[in-house]
């Protein structure tokens, strides 16, 4: 096979495994008054999942989970995504950084 | 707030004030063991701290912008690529001090490893230190917070700097071999950690792909413990590391490891024990 070739093949490739990614089951997941709406989730066991975040609030928050291992800043009234998992079945709690005593929440994986 | 505040802040420049006391360390023996070659001066410091915290207020103006790009990975893609712009520093610091060309061009080759050394250090307070311009600028606007979070926030300064002095002079006052070898581990621990979260963030925005867990140690340290949190800092102490993280920690500190630098300690042993 020519560099070229191989090149194409590599192209087609990194596609399909876009368009595998795009089939990753995604969540929404809302802030609002420090507060994470809902404050339990639940997702598939052994699968990855794409978390959208809408910060509703004028003030910014860090989305953070020891055990799911993420850390992350959303600017105040702003959208961001997280990948996380896959997840062995159980709970990972997660906790807003910014605001801890209110922002609190939990991912059940089933 | 007040807790939240010290907590949060000390996180973030732990991390600074460790990178700084282990550099401030390896380049006082430098100096101290060839100070006709390298000519560093410590004002280094000033100019890294300077720059980081310049590029950290404008990192924090724009993150609202840089957070959407690449479909709201942004902030992950472009922390990844300063965590690697850390690493690659830290690595040319090591490197423009190699012993074979190093006592050739003095003058070119200790402006270059400072130039670096400063890089390294300013990258590590953008990164950090943008976080908590973001979450000051969001307390302005709530009076009922804006003394305990500053409060917190220079108490935070003042255990974080301290830290760092105890780190320095407790280093310092070793046998100057065993500090020289000491800052250099630590230098590869610390590099090691870069790139272990910088894996992580990449994982997080799903350009790395998932690995398996290598281990959980959070019932026997969890990282949220004090402990925990000041070997995150020291050492990038991961409760639950994948099998990416740990082999890019792994190859990171070895790299350092193997640089020039380790010529250079070896020198100094040998200088000081005859």
């Amino acid at each position: 096979m020519s560099r070229k070739s191989a090149w194409w093949v590599f192209l087609v490739l990194l596609l399909v495994a876009r368009t595998t990614f795009a089939a990753v089951p995604e969540l929404t997941l809302d802030i609002k008054d420090h507060l994470f709406f809902p404050a339990t989730i639940e997702i598939p066991a052994n699968t990855k999942v794409r978390l959208v975040i809408n910060n509703n609030d004028p003030t910014p928050e860090e989305f953070e989970s020891y055990s799911l291992n993420r850390e992350k800043v959303i600017p105040g009234k702003s959208k961001t995504v997280i990948f996380i998992g896959p997840l062995k079945p159980g709970e990972y709690p997660f906790f807003g950084e910014f605001y801890p005593r209110t922002a609190q929440g939990v991912v059940i994986a089933r | 707030m007040f807790l939240n505040a010290v907590i949060l802040v000390l996180q973030e420049i732990l991390e600074a004030v460790m990178l700084i006391s282990v550099m401030l360390v390896l380049t006082n023996q430098l100096r101290r063991y060839w100070p006709d070659t390298f000519q560093v001066r410590t004002k280094w410091v000033v100019y890294a701290v300077l720059s980081g915290t310049v590029g950290a207020c404008f990192y924090a103006w724009i993150m609202p912008t840089v957070s959407a790009w690449f479909d709201y990975s942004g902030l992950e893609i472009i922390d990844a690529v300063m965590q690697f712009g850390i690493i690659g520093s830290l690595l040319g610091f090591c490197y423009a001090l190699n012993p074979a060309v190093f006592q050739a061009n003095a003058p070119t080759r200790s402006l270059i490893a400072s130039i670096f050394l400063i890089a390294a250090v300013a990258l590590g307070i953008v990164r950090e230190g943008s976080e908590i311009i973001l979450y000051g600028a969001g307390i302005i606007g709530q009076p009922e917070n804006f003394t305990p979070v500053v409060l917190g926030g220079l108490m935070a300064a003042g255990i974080g700097i301290s830290s760092g002095w105890f780190l320095f002079y407790g280093l310092v006052s070793l046998k100057p071999r065993h500090a020289f070898r000491a800052a250099l581990v630590l230098l590869a621990l610390f590099a090691g950690n870069m790139a272990a979260q910088g894996v992580l963030l990449l994982t997080q925005a799903d350009w790395l792909p998932y690995t398996a867990e290598l281990w959980d140690s959070s019932n026997l340290l969890a990282e949220y413990s004090v402990p925990g949190q000041l070997l995150y800092a020291l050492i990038g102490y991961e409760a639950n590391p994948s099998l990416l993280q740990a082999g890019a920690y792994i190859v990171t500190a070895l790299l350092v490891l193997s640089s020039p630098l380790l010529v250079l300690a070896r020198a100094q042993a040998q200088a000081t024990s005859s």
